[in-house]
């Protein structure tokens, strides 16, 4: 194979739509109500292409039985500029600090396995999205300015994806959060939107400046950013594969925990982990498919692409990892309790998102292959049925005349029976119900966890296989620990942490897992029944508008609706994408390797999933099924939780008292000072230039005389100065 | 030995030295010196009067742009050589042809390329002015092109007055105006005293020193402040103090350096913008080339004076002897310049304010930067004596200087001349509002204004900036340094000062309301005058981010200084 052929490609998967943005921006008011046209058109070319360089991929990493693993890691880098060089002194041996080495930053697009299926993910949804908007959107005066935006986050986020290099990551993860405030405020008259638009971003930082430390640490540590190898250099990239084939090759310790927290933190931040997934739910004031795109499908996985990318880093730092699946689980089940009391749709929808998030975050943290590969898995089949999901409420919220509070509408099949099945399929695939996609994913993911909380049980079962246990100490890891000697003795931090890799901690987490698995089922029916089921209710705001939307919206859920059904089975029978994605370059690592296991189904397990799958809709077919939805629900058995759910665990409250009313305060302080102080110091010495200049200006008589006066005054002033400057 | 022989050499070696070395590094000039002659031919031929001079005057400067090019790639120096072996004299020794000659030489011919494009397009002068009008323009860059490689003070004076006649001719080009004819007569007279007095000082300093080759004069004058103790010179030094000071006035009217700046505001707002542009760009860029051929032909270190062997260490200790000689010249040449620079950025600048018209407020704009031109010849000719590397970057600040200098105030002039075709007025109070008619023209004035301000990342601030680096280096090294501190405060604050009158120009033209009854029509920048201005406004912003090509070439320039 020409290895030029897919490194062009890859190029045109951002172009496109980089270019459909473009042309949105200059030309979306002459196209009118065509402006949609380049950014569709952009889309779905990155999206065929994206298509073809999956396949190509494919092809490279070689099929093979479901035991197999791929021969070797498969990566393929174009670089396309030098964005900053420094040139260096040379460096010293091994890794050396960064103020001799030079610095430069290359402009390089990856390919390898998990790029690939993102890349698919990212514009195959986008793709679907912008067709689905054309009639969501059609009336909207901003029309031009969304498909601008979503062409634009379909470039930043395959940008995102595709770099490969820590500063790249770090440009396009603000670029896609740039979008993603954009889109939030997309209608920016509306104080909410505006409000969230803010929240949203000033959230956001927190994270992005974990971002940012930790890249400067990594620049400290290994003295580049790029993740490959660089030719014709001594460094090694951070995530190359002759560092990872090297035992020592990946910094641990204090340093290394440090990194990887602050990695989590910015995941946290992207992702909507907890404590900073507050802004999340506020961000479904924007239109809904741009929530279904960004808040829902691919950006919010960001930080799971992260997580992944950098799986060797964490696998270093079993502390780091561990905190990993903590955030994540915590994240899931306290996720899945607020949104069993939500009655705004789309608000049910966005905690879920936050709490099937939190499954991934949760299955990352094993540290194991199947943990990785569980978590990219079931972000792809999530990307399908919860894209669904959201575009399916979208068609309710726009045949309901904009009104998503469920209690306000109810036994919509009949008025839309299209948007009913679909959204039926999709929430049977979120709860879990087999043989939808989610009951795939999310079963392997019990799994990986069930194998971190009983290793003795799976040890058994693959007697001969090295599989991780507890506490994930192999003698490899070992070696890696006493071989570097920057991290002699994980010490200080990493000792802490370290503290929580215990299989009780383990345990926990599975059960907390296995509760949410049947919260998830019974928010979500609740939802499907308050809206589909029970007598046909339509509120005032929809006048003649309550009708099934039109088939520029409906195809685009068949559509989705095929995954959601399909996927999960598809690859989990075959095992494909886990193969597949063992031969990414991160996953390929020694230390990640050797934790694989051969494909398995856990009878007992998936038993287990379907059971708390049927007691969550069960539970919700009591309360809901039928009934009115306008009718007393539910929480009212909940006691003195309700409030607590309700209120989403007090965040929004604490952060408001313990952050934003102190910042406010100093704001205040801060701008008495400027006003009074600084203003008038300035205002101040404005004035003596205006007076001086009048001074100088009356000396411009326009009479030649008095010209000639001044030059000989001039010149008698500058010898006094000189002979007085001479003679002392 | 007969004389008849001793007479053919003489003759066969000059002419040796005029057609085989001095013509062919003197294309440029007479590139211009041809297209004149053709000027004035068209106008006596019946059949050629239907040429429009114009074309034929940049027919001429893009021959001589393309030779002034050619000279600077073929320097020793270009990509990375030894540019000191470039040093050149020509014509027995009147004029010198190195780095900088060719590096002004390219400024003012590429000048000359933009121009005579704008001037076409803004109709001033008219068909029937344009050859009078273009044969000024050629002489007068001609001259300043001399002025650039003067070795000699003779050629110093030709050259000056060779420049500034025909600027007093322009600055009457709009014959009916009498604002115009009355600026003429003040530059004319004024120029006339200044070139009195700087002439009165050349011979002084000739009649000390014994020559007038600038070169000779140095090796002479550190002679005479060898052969006497220090500070007992008596009358020889204020001789020389005179001589120094009266041809410092003659520079000191070029530049429009206070105190002699008092004709720039009327002669510009008198004048036609064009002309405004003309003489606040060629002429300074000339003058300022001009005076550091001066200052550092009378106080160099003669390491690389003819005659002088620099590869020997004996000669390189006698050099470093003379060179410590030539210390008191220098001296007096860094305080009398610092002086000049610090008055006129100051005054300048404050001038400026309250200013209504808008040529008047760019002539105190001009007399502003060249403060800050001085300053950075200041600290070039204060770290020539001790650290000759920091000189030369000092040059090339000043250098790089004069190079952005031509776009962005070149670039005012043409949006002004522009604006008042399609306004009718020159008063800032008339561009209220423009922003809504013409929005494209305000862009470009911004570009233009804030770069003169000298923010980032347009291409005044890197100017600044080098200017500004090279007074820090003055501080830390040369003798100079309580000077060179009040220097780099002064720049500093009046960059400060600055920031209101230029800002006050684009706040009239975005936030004032339009008036009700703007007469004249909106400027489009898809029309010649646009194309014109966006053809100035462009480099603005691209030198301000690709400088460093540029900044290779002033390094080129700034290599003269060694």
């Amino acid at each position: 194979m020409q290895p030029l052929f897919p490194a062009t490609l890859l190029v045109l998967v951002p172009l496109l739509p980089l270019v459909g943005a473009i042309c949105t921006v200059l030309l979306g008011r002459r196209l009118g109500p065509r402006a949609h046209l380049p950014a569709v058109a952009g889309i779905a070319g990155a999206a065929a292409v994206a298509l073809i360089l999956l396949l190509t991929t494919y092809a490279e990493v070689g099929h093979g039985g479901a035991h197999s693993e791929p021969v070797r890691p498969v990566e393929m880098i174009t670089t396309l500029w030098q964005w900053a060089s420094v040139e260096g002194t040379p460096a010293g041996e091994g890794l050396t600090s960064g103020a001799q080495q030079g610095f430069s930053i290359p402009v390089t697009l990856r390919l390898d396995p998990l790029t690939a299926t993102l890349l698919v993910i990212i514009t195959g949804v986008g793709l679907l999205v912008a067709i689905y908007s054309i009639g969501y959107l059609h009336d909207d005066p901003g029309y031009p300015r969304f498909f601008a935006l979503v062409s634009m986050f379909v470039f930043s986020m395959s940008m995102l994806v595709a770099a490969s290099n820590f500063l790249l990551v770090y440009v396009f993860w603000e670029a896609v959060g740039a979008c993603s405030y954009l889109l939030i405020g997309f209608w920016y008259s509306k104080p909410e939107a505006a409000r969230a638009a803010k929240k949203a971003f000033l959230v956001n930082r927190v994270g992005d400046f974990g971002l940012a430390i930790a890249t400067f640490l990594l620049w400290m540590t290994y003295g580049t950013l790029n993740f490959h190898d660089t030719p014709n250099s001594a460094i090694e990239g951070i995530l190359s594969q002759t560092r990872l084939a090297d035992p020592g090759g990946i910094v641990g310790g204090v340093i290394g925990t440090a990194i990887c927290l602050l990695l989590l933190l910015a995941a946290c931040g992207k992702s909507a982990q907890m404590p900073l997934h507050v802004w999340l739910p506020d961000a479904m004031e924007g239109p809904t498919p741009a929530s279904a795109l960004i808040h829902a499908a691919t950006m919010v996985t960001a930080g799971i692409y992260l997580i992944t990318r950098c799986a060797p880093l964490f696998v270093a730092c079993p502390g780091a990892l561990a905190m990993v699946s903590i955030v994540g689980a915590t994240t899931a089940l306290v996720a899945a309790l607020i949104a069993t009391v939500q009655n705004d749709l789309k608000r049910v929808l966005a905690y879920s998102t936050i709490s099937q998030l939190g499954y991934m975050f949760a299955s990352l943290g094993t540290g194991t292959m199947l943990g990785f590969t569980a978590a990219i898995f079931h972000l792809v089949t999530h990307a399908f049925f919860k894209a669904l999901l959201f575009l399916g409420a979208g068609s309710v919220m726009h045949a309901m005349g904009g009104v998503i509070d469920m209690r306000r509408f109810g036994g919509l099949r009949k008025v839309m029976p299209i948007t009913a099945a679909t959204f039926l399929i999709g929430s049977l695939a979120l709860s879990g119900v087999p043989p939808f996609a989610g009951f795939f994913s999310k079963d392997e993911i019990l799994a990986t966890l069930h194998a971190k909380a009983y290793p003795s049980a799976h040890a058994q079962e693959h007697g001969d296989l090295p599989v991780a246990a507890g506490a994930d100490r192999s003698p490899l890891h070992l070696a890696a620990y006493s071989s570097d000697a920057h991290a002699a003795t994980p010490a200080g931090a990493a000792v802490g942490l370290d503290s929580l890799n215990t299989p009780a901690v383990w345990q926990t987490l599975f059960w907390m897992s296995l509760v949410t698995a049947g919260l998830t089922a019974f928010y979500t029916f609740r939802a499907v029944f308050m809206t589909f089921t029970g007598p046909v209710r339509v509120p005032p705001e929809a006048g003649h508008h309550a009708h099934e939307s039109p088939p520029v919206m409906t195809w685009p859920l068949i559509i989705l609706a095929v995954p959601s059904v399909l996927a999960g089975w598809l690859l989990f029978s075959t095992d494909a994408l886990a193969h597949f994605l063992s031969a990414t370059p991160s996953l390929w690592a020694e230390s990640v390797r050797h934790t694989a296991t051969p494909l398995e189904f856990h009878w007992d397990l998936a038993i287990q999933g379907t059971l708390a799958a049927a007691i969550g809709i069960a539970v919700a077919a009591i309360g809901h099924l039928g009934r009115r939805s306008d009718l007393p629900q539910m929480e009212r058995y909940l006691g003195p939780l309700e409030p607590l759910f309700a209120n989403k665990f007090y965040f929004d409250q604490i952060y408001q008292a313990l952050i934003v009313k102190p910042l406010e305060g100093l704001a205040l302080l801060a701008a008495l000072f400027d006003r009074s102080v600084i203003d008038g110091l300035v205002d101040g010495v404005a004035r003596i230039p205006v007076a001086l200049g009048s001074l100088v200006r009356n000396m411009q008589s326009g009479l030649l005389q008095r010209y000639a006066l001044a030059g000989v005054m001039g010149v008698l002033a500058i010898v006094y100065a000189l002979a007085w400057q001479l003679r002392g | 030995m007969n004389s008849v022989s001793d007479l053919g050499s003489i003759v066969s070696r000059s002419l040796h030295d005029t057609l085989a070395l001095s013509l062919p590094l003197f294309r440029p000039e007479l590139c211009l010196a041809v297209t004149v002659v053709l000027l004035l031919l068209c106008r006596m031929l019946p059949v050629l009067k239907m040429l429009d001079s114009a074309w034929v005057a940049l027919g001429g400067a893009a021959f001589a742009l393309f030779y002034a090019w050619s000279d600077l790639r073929g320097l020793p120096g270009w990509l990375g050589g030894d540019a000191l072996a470039s040093r050149q004299e020509i014509f027995t020794g009147l004029l010198v042809f190195d780095s900088l000659t060719a590096y002004i030489r390219l400024l003012l011919m590429a000048f000359l390329v933009l121009y005579i494009p704008f001037t076409k397009v803004s109709g001033i002068p008219d068909r029937e002015d344009g050859a009078d009008f273009y044969t000024l323009v050629l002489g007068a860059t001609l001259g300043m092109c001399l002025m650039a490689s003067a070795n000699h003070l003779l050629m110093v004076f030709m050259a000056v007055e060779m420049a500034s006649v025909p600027s007093y001719a322009l600055a009457g080009l709009l014959k009916g105006r009498r604002a115009s004819s009355e600026a003429a007569i003040k530059y004319a007279v004024y120029g006339a005293g200044a070139s009195g007095i700087m002439l009165y000082g050349m011979s002084l300093l000739a009649g000390l020193l014994g020559s007038c080759h600038l070169p000779t004069m140095a090796r002479q004058l550190a002679g005479l402040a060898g052969a006497i103790p220090a500070g007992n010179l008596g009358g020889v030094e204020m001789v020389l103090v005179l001589g120094g000071l009266m041809l410092a006035v003659g520079l000191a009217f070029k530049l429009s350096a206070v105190p002699f700046h008092f004709w720039c505001p009327d002669v510009f707002e008198g004048a036609a913008a064009e002309v405004g542009g003309f003489l606040s760009v060629a002429s300074k860029t000339a003058a300022v080339a001009l005076l550091l051929r001066i200052a550092f032909g009378l106080g160099m270190p003669v390491a690389v004076l003819p005659g002088a062997d620099s590869s020997s260490a004996l000669a390189g200790q006698a050099a470093a002897l003379q060179g410590a000689l030539l210390g008191d010249a220098r001296h007096f040449m860094v305080a009398t310049i610092g002086l000049m620079a610090a008055l006129t950025c100051t005054l300048g600048n404050l001038a400026a304010y309250g200013q209504n018209n808008m040529k008047r407020l760019l002539a105190y704009s001009t007399i502003a930067h060249a403060g800050y031109l001085l300053m950075g010849v200041a600290a070039a000719v204060a770290l020539s004596g001790s650290h000759p590397a920091s000189a030369r970057t000092a040059v090339s600040a000043v250098a790089f200087y004069l190079a952005t200098y031509l776009f962005m105030n070149l670039g005012a002039f043409a949006i002004v001349a522009f604006l008042r075709n399609a306004l009718r007025s020159e008063e800032i109070a008339s561009y209220a509002g423009l922003i809504r008619t013409s929005p494209g023209i305000v862009v470009a004035t911004g570009v233009v204004l804030v770069s003169l301000i000298g923010l980032p990342p347009l291409a005044g601030f890197w100017s600044k900036f080098l200017i500004f680096s090279a007074l820090v280096e003055a501080i830390s090294l040369s003798a100079e340094r309580p000077l060179m501190l009040v220097l780099l405060v002064v720049g500093g604050l009046n960059t400060v000062f600055s920031l209101y009158y230029y800002l006050r120009v684009l706040k009239v033209m975005t936030f004032d309301p339009l008036p009700a009854d703007r007469p004249g029509e909106a400027l489009s920048l898809v029309s010649f005058p646009g194309a014109i201005v966006t053809a100035l406004a462009v480099p603005v912003v691209m030198l301000g981010i690709f400088w460093s090509g540029l900044y290779a070439c002033a390094q080129l320039a700034g290599a003269f200084a060694s």
